[in-house]
Formats: C-alpha cells, structure tokens, sequence
C-alpha cells in the first residue's frame, strides 16, 4: 500500500464529498473496517509502520470530521432557509376554563384587604332574625323586616338581606381588634330585572379597635375604590342612614367613563354611588359586649354585582346567572 | 319629594345657586336625584317678554265664530291687539301675555306677530301650559287683580323654576317638608329660616267638636276644626302652579289646600264632607270584624281589626292616615268641612298599608313617624287656607290627646365627636350646627333634640352624627392604627382558590346558579315561607341540576366543549333552626366517565391528594357508570338528564380538604433510578382494576411506587368473558438502587398475588 498516494486519494475524495451522504461513503471507503488503511495496519508488524500509519489515520479522520462538520452545517443552513411557517396560523387549542366575572372582583377585593392585613370570614346564607335583624339594631317596623322585601324560612329564620350578620359572629366569637371582610350570596325578596336579582353578592367589611374614626372609614374606602377603578379616581362621602351604622355615609367616585364630565353611566353628574357604609352603631357591640367607648368601629356593605355593572358595563344582573358559554368567556 | 325653589326660598334666605343648593343637600341631608329646570328659558332677554297684562276690551272677531279680539294693556301705554281662542275671561282681567319673540316651553320657534284670519295678533295671552305652571289647557290664566299692567310675569309667576327633586332617608321624615328643607339650606348654607308665621282665623258662632279616641297608642293626637260656608271652587294659580311644580294634581280648594299644607309642614291632613259624617262626629278606633270601606279611589277594602279607622261612631269613614272614604269625600256640592289634623303610630300604619298594598304620600310620611307638635301648625295654615280660599267660617276646634312626647336630653362631649369623625370640630361651630338644625345646646353641652327629630335622636352617637353631617367632605382620609395585623387566608379558603384554579385549567369555567330551586331531590329540603317565585322555593341540598341546566344554556348557544363547575353552598336539614350549610363543588362536563374522571385526577392530584373511588349510585347518574368517593360521588349522568354523554360530580370541600397535607416534605426521587416494568394479565371481566392496582400494592410493599394500568384489551386470544389488564409498575427506593433481582422478586410477588386472588394469567 503505498500511503502517500492513499492519502492524496482520500483528501481528494474528502474534497469532493458534497454531502453528509457522501463524506459517510468516504469514511467507509478509507477508514472502514475493510479500508486498506485498516488492513495495512492489520498486518503491521514493525513499531516505525505503525506510527506511520495510525498518524495517516488520525489525519484522515480529523479531515473527515472537518469536512462533515462542514457539510452538515451547510445542510442545516439550506434547511433552515427552506423550513417556513405561516406564523400567522393558529397554534394548537389548549383549553382553558374562565373564572366568573363575580369571583374574579370577590378576589380582587379578598386580595385589597389581605394587603391591608384583614381576614377573610364565611358567614352563614341562612340567619335568624336575631342575627339579621335584632343584633343589627333594624327597628321593628323597618320596611327589610317585611316578608314582602325579606324571604323567610319561618317566623323566624330568613335568608340573609346583607352579609352583616357575619359582623355580629365575628365578635361574638372573638375580641378586638377586628379586622375583616366577608363576601357572599344575600337575598332580597326582588323580581328579576335589569338592575334586580333576588341573589347577589355583597362584600362586607368591619374594622373594631381604639381609636378607629370616621376618617379611617373615608380613607380606607378611597383607597378600595382607587383599587377597583383606578388610582385617578376621586372620592366624596354623603351622608345616609342604616340600622347598623351611625353615622351612616354612602361612597361616591368620580365616574370613570366620563372623568366627571357627565355621562349616562353617571346620570351626568360625574360620580357613581357604590355603596353604604358608616361607624358601627353603639348597640351592635352592646349585642356582642364590647366596651362601646373603648371601642369604636367602622363598617360597610357593597354589592359586588355593582362593581361588575359600573366597572365591566353589564347591561342587566340577569346575564350573570345566564351561563352562556359566549358570555363566561369574555372575562 | 318635588321642592320648587322658588317656594323654598319662600322659606329660607340664601344666597345660593340651585347648584350649590342642591349639592350641599346631597352631602349633608339626602339624596338629590336631579334638579329639574322648569319653565321658560332664561336667555336672550326671554324672561322679559313675559308680562302682567289688562284686558281692555274682548270683542267678537269679524271673521271667526271661536276667536276673540282683545285689546290687551301691558303697561306699553298704547293697547297691544291680540287675537285669543278662550272664553274665560272679560274685559278686565288681569292676565299673563308673552310678546312677539318669546320662546315658550312648548314650542321650539319664537312667537311672532301675525294675522290671525285678518285681525293682527301681536302676542298671546298665556294658558298655565304654555308657560310650564300646569296641565290645564281649557282657558287661559285669569289672575288675581293687584299687579299693574306691564310688571314683570316672572314676579307674579313663578315662569322660570328649579325643582329639586330629593328622597330623604327613612330616619328624615321631617325633610319631607318644605320648611324641614328650608331648615337644612339655612343651617347648611347660613341662610335666615323663615316658616309661615302661624295666622289662626277667628273663631265664629262657636261650636263644638266631637272628637273621641279609642286608642291612642295609634291615634296620640287628633285635631277636629270645623268650616261652614265652604264654596268649593278651583285654586288660584299660584297655588296651582306650586302643586303642579311639586308633583301634585290640583282638585279644588279645599282639598288642594290639605295637599299644599302637608308638603309645607310634613304632616298630612283631611278634608271630610262633614254632613255626611252622623252628627258630624270623629270616633278612631280599630276595624270591626269583617268591616268594610270603600276608599275615594273607589276600591272596597276588606278591613282586619289591627286596621286603625277614622269613623263617625256609626260608620267607618277613612282608613287612618291612608286613605279617606268616598262616601264623605269632599265634592262641588260640600259646604261643610271637617278638617282633620292628626297624628299616627307609623308601625300600625306600615303593616296595614302593606297589606292592602295601597301606599299614598301621606301613608308615605306616617309610616315614619311625624312629629306630633306638627299637627297643629297644619291646622293653622290650612284654616288659614280654608277660610280665605273657599270663604268659609271656621265653626269649630278641638285638639285630643294624652299628652305629647317629651324631647329626649343628650348630654355631647364635643371631644368625643372630633374623635369619632376624625377632624376636630371646634365646640363653637358644633353648638352653631346643632342650633342650626333646631337643637338647643346648653352651656354644659346637655342637648335638647327638636319635637321633628324626636324619633330618630336619642344618644351621644346620634347627635354626634348631627355634627358630622356638614363636614364630611372635610374629613381627612386615614388609615386605621394597626398593632396587630392577621391578613391571609384559612386553608379552606386558600384550597377553594386552587380548586377554582386548578377546574379553570383544565377547561372547566365556572358557572353561578341559584341556591334557590324549583324542586330538590331531597323531599326534606327546606321551603321558603314567602316565595317569589315557584322556581325559587327551595333551598338546594346539591348544585348539579343546576349545572345541568347551565349545560343546556351552554348546548343550547350552539357550544360543542361545555364544561362547567361552580362552588357553593348547599342547605343541608339539620332538624335544628339553621341548616347545615356546606360549601360543595360540583362539575359537569361533555364527555363521559373518562372524562370527568381525568378533571377529578387532575384537582386531587394538584391537592396532593389520591383520588380513590368505588361504584356507588346516584339518582343523577348512570346506574353502570356510577362512583363514590369519600368527599362525594362521581360518574356519567344519566341519559334522561341531557342528551349525549356528559360527566358529572359533587364534592363536599370540608371532606376533600380534610386530608389536604399542610405542607409537603421533600422526597428523593432522583439519586436511585427507579426500575420500570409492564405486565399484562388476564382476568375475570368483573374483576375492576382498581383491586388488581391494590393487589400489587399489597403484594410488593413500599418498594412499589407507582402502579398504572395503561391499557385493557379485549379480544380472541383472552377469551370470552374475560379482559388483559396491562399495569406499568415502577419500583423504587429513595435509600439504594435497586438491583435487576429485587425487582424481579418484587414483581413475582405482585404476579403471584394477582394470580392466587383474582385467577390471573400472567401474559407478559
């Protein structure tokens, strides 16, 4: 075997291999296991031959190597310039499920008060009057109290008007300092309509401590609204009146459609009622026996189906009960 | 309530715009739902074209049968000729004329001169229509003498208003007042208060009044007067035009002056025919049994003896505070008038007007509770009204009752209030205030609550909330104090949270049914007492057919991939007062058992949990593809439900959590491999493979970590009745690597187990 002109024959096919197909071929050819080179070095019998030939295969290898290296990063490029998608088709569906509109906002506001270090309470659906109306200071004769506006069980068990008898609970069962909110299913003896649905959803929040003043109310409810509507948003408080609160207020923000200017949202006033709230009403921690100069306390009631109406643009509470699968998927 | 400016500032001297008005109210006293502009515009000089004019002559016109030509005197020196179409008046009324260029209410073009049938017409003498005062389009206005020609209309009439149109809170009855309103604008904006100064007419030929009452814990106050001589005709117009802008029809004199007087003072009054009360008598009492009235809105009103009853001691006559009798109304043929002045316990009131479902505006204003001092300052005014309106002589009065409430005393730390409201308030302007709103405040800060507020302030807090009214857009946002902070949530809350999550990722949307349900499965379930709705009387025991239904909605809209699940309570009888309310959380899902069978997989496995099953039953479900667990039930529902194949569950969440771990402990699953193996065996059709999962487990102990069946198969080579169960299993110890052998061994134990406890035959 003559190994100079051998490896002049394999550098040349090394050279003129044009694919991975090719230079595979010339590995066989040069360096397989029936390659003249690898019987040559079968029949070696001197050490200086030996060397010769081992070296002639290293170099042959690194050459072969080099060039498919080179051969198949050629192949990959001409590949990789041919592949295209449509990167505008349609990727592969995935299904995914949607959280109701209604328990989205219950997080959101869950979320608001876990930052502002309160507690979240599950109170009960179904209450006795003492607890929905008696612990919560309703005068006999008040128009919630009439089987025409409440649903009742019997003589004396309703189905809750608010979620407010889980402040009574909460301080029954524990002293101040109380800071909660509780979210749930309230009923109301209402025909269905577009701004009526005999269920909805409240969220209730109670803070009792020393020290706690109607601008703590204000504050923490501008601070809850700017949350729900947006940081830009201004607040203002008016005066009202509930059984469980005195003073009582209801809380106006400025209207997030229009900034204020007047729109129908806002009935061109430029600011949007969002609910009630007020300082706790002295006899409520008589109920539960509380210091009521110790301690003072405020508390207010929202209806979370309101927030979804104002802020998403619902047109009527029935769609939220509809169950569309068009509708579920929007939020 | 509609409260016309222009009458309030009969009340009340302000300096304030409708605007600053109405906002200051809607901050400190009740809600202001809109402030209406009334009348005729108030651009361009348009006022100006609205004059006081005299008729000077009404001749026919030549060429009309239905048309008058009047000479009209509006203080121009020379007559303005103008053509009119009404009748009701002469030669020497005085009546309002709009001149050529006056934009009216009704109409979008100027008013110009022109021919009327060849008579040039150059102006218009106004009906109370045109100008916005009223609805009457049957003549024109003929006003009361005294304003000379040519003064401006506006200062008669009022032409141009603002009306706000409020809805005090049920505590403020006394807001449903003009001179309650008027109160709280003097108080609010420092204005000077000035209600009707009281003006009694003269008694004459007295005589006496027969009053008597039976209960006056409903009845405390009774004022009788009576009026002879009463010609009954129409209002005037200023008293029309203050009724039609406040929201009330005109009817006559003497009724229209019972209307006008409640809204002045608050306190409704009635007017009877008093010849058709026997002897001109007033006995309140309780209905008789089976009683019966015929009220003037021509209703027969079944009476149940809680009804409190105006009578004459023979019969009933009005249904107290609600409604008067048609019988004694006052009609064109009245010359004798009983005026009645009282006061009525509001709960008596409510509960009888509820129930007849009849409320009026006076039921609306007893319901709350009036003052009972004010009785006797509507007694006044309306006399007042009476004699001058309808010419009458006022006969007669007697005022009964037991004695009148006393004002409750509060003592105020004006400390306490800068506290609670969280601004300090200097004592000064906290005196100023309270007087402002007809509180006296002694120098020691005992407070003494005025008769109109009575009711509804009776404690340190209330007054303190008299205080804070005016400056609650002044209070300074703070935030509570905190020394002790506790903000997460429980487990069960944090759990539902990755349960609606975990549902959401799987496909599953969540869905909002009514607890409340036409029809349960459960005979003991709870029924509502009063329902609105027969589709709404009973509190559901489990949430699936309302999801059912939400699945057809789904259908219905044409989606092919329903899945649905909501969490929610469900009412549970207790056999106590309360029923046990659980949260459950329940799914249905196209597809069938493979399918909701893989959600469930997916929610345990994310709870860390196993999801173990046996076949059960369910009313809900196919009885052949039908599983319980511990937390609840499982499988395909039953074909009558909906159509197709769809899965279903109900899951009690206090069960499901309960074994929730509260954290997870590392485990080492990667140092020493695990070894993998299949096998395959045949068994018994019936044989489910849940047990042979079990046998394996049983069989090669805590070195088994994984058993998985992966394929069942079917078919010649098993044999009728029979199926091969194919189960990866997956060995493992978190101490060594297991040898070749250990494994061998390990998997000829669970082979032997399977083949001596279920008849296995080993096939790989």
């Amino acid at each position: 075997m003559d190994a100079q002109s051998l490896e002049s024959d394999a550098l040349a096919a090394v050279a003129a291999a044009s694919s991975v197909g090719d230079i595979e071929r010339v590995r066989v050819e040069y360096l397989g296991r029936k390659s003249a080179l690898k019987l040559a070095l079968r029949d070696v019998r001197d050490r200086e031959t030996g060397m010769a030939l081992n070296t002639l295969r290293e170099r042959l290898e690194a050459a072969i190597d080099a060039r498919e290296a080179e051969l198949s990063r050629a192949e990959l490029d001409r590949r990789l310039t041919e592949e295209r998608v449509d990167v505008t088709m349609p990727g592969t569906p995935i299904r995914r499920g949607h959280l109701h509109l209604i328990t989205q906002i219950r997080r959101e506001v869950e979320d608001i008060f876990l930052g502002l270090g309160y507690t979240v309470v599950d109170g009960r659906e179904v209450e006795t009057t003492r607890y929905n109306f008696d612990a919560l200071n309703f005068p006999l004769g008040h128009p919630t109290r009439s089987p025409l506006q409440t649903l009742f069980l019997d003589e004396e068990t309703v189905l809750r008007t608010e979620t407010s008898p889980s402040q009574i609970r909460t301080m029954e069962a524990q002293d101040p300092p109380v800071y909660i909110v509780s979210l749930g299913r309230v009923y109301r003896r209402d025909t269905p309509d577009a701004m009526h649905s005999p269920t909805f959803h409240q969220v209730e929040g109670l803070a009792v401590d020393e020290g706690i003043t109607l601008g703590d109310l204000e504050g923490t409810l501008d601070y809850l609204l700017k949350a729900l509507f947006g940081e830009r948003r201004e607040t203002r408080f008016v005066t009202h009146h509930f059984p469980f609160t005195e003073p009582s207020i209801e809380a106006l923000v400025s209207c997030h459609i229009c900034d204020g200017s007047g729109c129908p949202v806002c009935r061109h006033s430029g600011w949007i009622e969002v609910g009630g709230a007020g300082m706790v009403d002295p006899n409520l921690f008589e109920f539960v026996g509380y210091d009521p100069e110790r301690y003072t306390g405020f508390a207010f009631g929202w209806g979370l189906e309101r927030i979804a109406v104002l802020r998403h643009g619902i047109p009527d509470l029935r769609e939220l009960w509809r169950n569309d699968p068009r509708l579920l998927r929007q939020f | 309530m509609r409260a016309p400016l222009s009458w309030l500032r009969e009340y009340v001297t302000v300096d304030a715009t409708a605007e600053e008005i109405a906002h200051r109210l809607a901050i400190s006293s009740l809600e202001v739902e809109r402030v209406i502009d009334a009348g005729v515009a108030d651009t361009d000089g348009n006022l100006g074209r609205f004059l006081v004019g005299r008729v000077l002559e009404a001749a026919p016109h030549p060429n009309a049968d239905r048309l008058r030509v009047c000479q009209v005197d509006v203080g121009e020196g020379d007559a303005r000729q103008i053509v009119c179409g009404a009748w009701n008046f002469e030669a020497g009324a005085t009546v309002a004329v709009a001149l050529p260029g006056a934009y009216l209410p009704i109409v979008d073009e100027p008013l110009d001169e022109r021919a009327l049938r060849g008579q040039l017409s150059r102006g218009m003498i106004l009906a109370e229509d045109e100008v916005g005062l009223g609805e009457d389009h049957a003549g024109i206005m003929v006003l009361e003498d005294g304003p000379e020609p040519g003064t401006p209309l506006a200062d008669v009439l009022p032409i141009r208003d603002h009306v706000l149109d409020v809805t005090p809170t049920v505590n403020r009855v006394d807001l449903l007042s003009m001179v309650g309103l008027a109160r709280e604008v003097a108080a609010l904006l420092d204005g000077e208060l000035h209600p009707p100064a009281p003006d009694d007419p003269a008694i004459v030929d007295v005589e006496s009044v027969d009053v008597a009452i039976e209960d006056f814990h409903r009845c405390p106050r009774y004022i009788g007067r009576v009026f002879r001589d009463v010609v009954i005709g129409t209002s005037p117009q200023w008293l029309r035009t203050r009724l039609y802008l406040a929201d009330m029809r005109p009817i006559s004199n003497v009724v229209d002056a019972t209307n006008y007087v409640m809204h002045v003072w608050g306190s409704p009054l009635h007017a009877f025919d008093r010849s058709k009360l026997a002897g001109g008598r007033i006995a309140v009492r309780r209905a008789r049994p089976d009683e019966e009235l015929r009220t003037l809105d021509g209703t027969l009103r079944k009476l149940v003896p809680e009804d409190l009853m105006i009578t004459d001691g023979e019969h009933s006559v009005a249904l107290a505070a609600i409604m008067g009798g048609e019988d004694s109304e006052v009609s064109e043929a009245t010359n004798e008038v009983l005026l009645e002045a009282a006061n009525f316990e509001p709960l008596g009131i409510l509960r009888t007007s509820e129930r007849l479902g009849l409320r009026t505006a006076g039921s609306n204003r007893w319901e709350k509770g009036v003052d009972p001092y004010l009785a006797e300052n509507a007694a006044v005014l309306a006399s007042r009204m009476i004699v001058d309106l309808a010419g009458a002589r006022m006969t007669g009065h007697v005022d009964v009752h037991d004695g009148l409430p006393e004002r409750p005393v509060v003592r105020l730390r004006p400390e306490r209030a800068s506290f609670v409201i969280g601004l300090g308030v200097a004592p000064d302007e906290q005196r100023a205030t309270l007087e402002g709103f007809g509180f006296e405040v002694s120098n020691d800060w005992d407070v003494t609550v005025p008769t109109w507020r009575a009711r509804d302030v009776t404690r340190e807090i209330d007054v303190i909330e008299e205080v804070a009214r005016p400056v609650l857009d002044k209070v300074p946002y703070t935030m509570p104090l905190r020394r002790h902070v506790l903000g997460r949530l429980s487990k069960q809350q944090r759990l539902r949270r990755v349960v609606e999550d975990v549902l959401v990722g799987a496909g599953v949307s969540e869905a909002y049914t009514w607890s409340l349900v036409g029809s349960d499965p459960n005979p003991d379930a709870i029924r509502l007492r009063n329902p609105v709705t027969s589709d709404q009387e009973v509190l559901r025991t489990t949430i699936v057919p309302g999801l059912v239904e939400a699945a057809r909605t789904g259908v219905d809209a044409g989606a092919d991939d329903v899945a649905l699940f909501e969490i929610a309570r469900v009412y549970l009888p207790s056999g106590k007062q309360l029923p046990d309310e659980r949260w459950r959380v329940a799914g249905v899902v196209a597809g069938g058992y493979d399918v909701v069978k893989g959600v469930l997989e997916t929610l345990y496995a994310a709870l860390h949990l196993e999801l173990r099953v046996e076949r059960g039953s369910h009313p809900s479900l196919h009885p052949g593809k039908a599983a319980a667990t511990e937390a609840g039930w499982l499988g395909e529902l039953h074909p009558t439900l909906l159509e197709g194949a769809w899965g279903a569950f109900e899951l009690d969440l206090d069960t499901l959590f309960a074994p929730v771990p509260e954290r997870i402990v590392y485990e080492d699953v990667l140092t020493f491999p695990a070894v993998l193996q299949d096998i395959a065996v045949a068994v018994a059709e019936d044989i489910e493979v849940g047990a042979l999962v079990d046998a394996a487990h049983d069989a090669a102990g805590a070195l088994l970590r994984e058993a998985r069946v992966f394929d069942v198969y079917r078919g010649e080579q098993v044999g009728e009745g029979r199926k091969s169960v194919a189960i990866h299993l997956s060995f493992q110890s978190p101490e060594r690597t297991l040898t070749d052998d250990e494994a061998a061994k390990a998997r000829a134990r669970i082979v032997a187990a399977l083949v001596d406890r279920f008849d296995a035959e080993l096939r790989a």
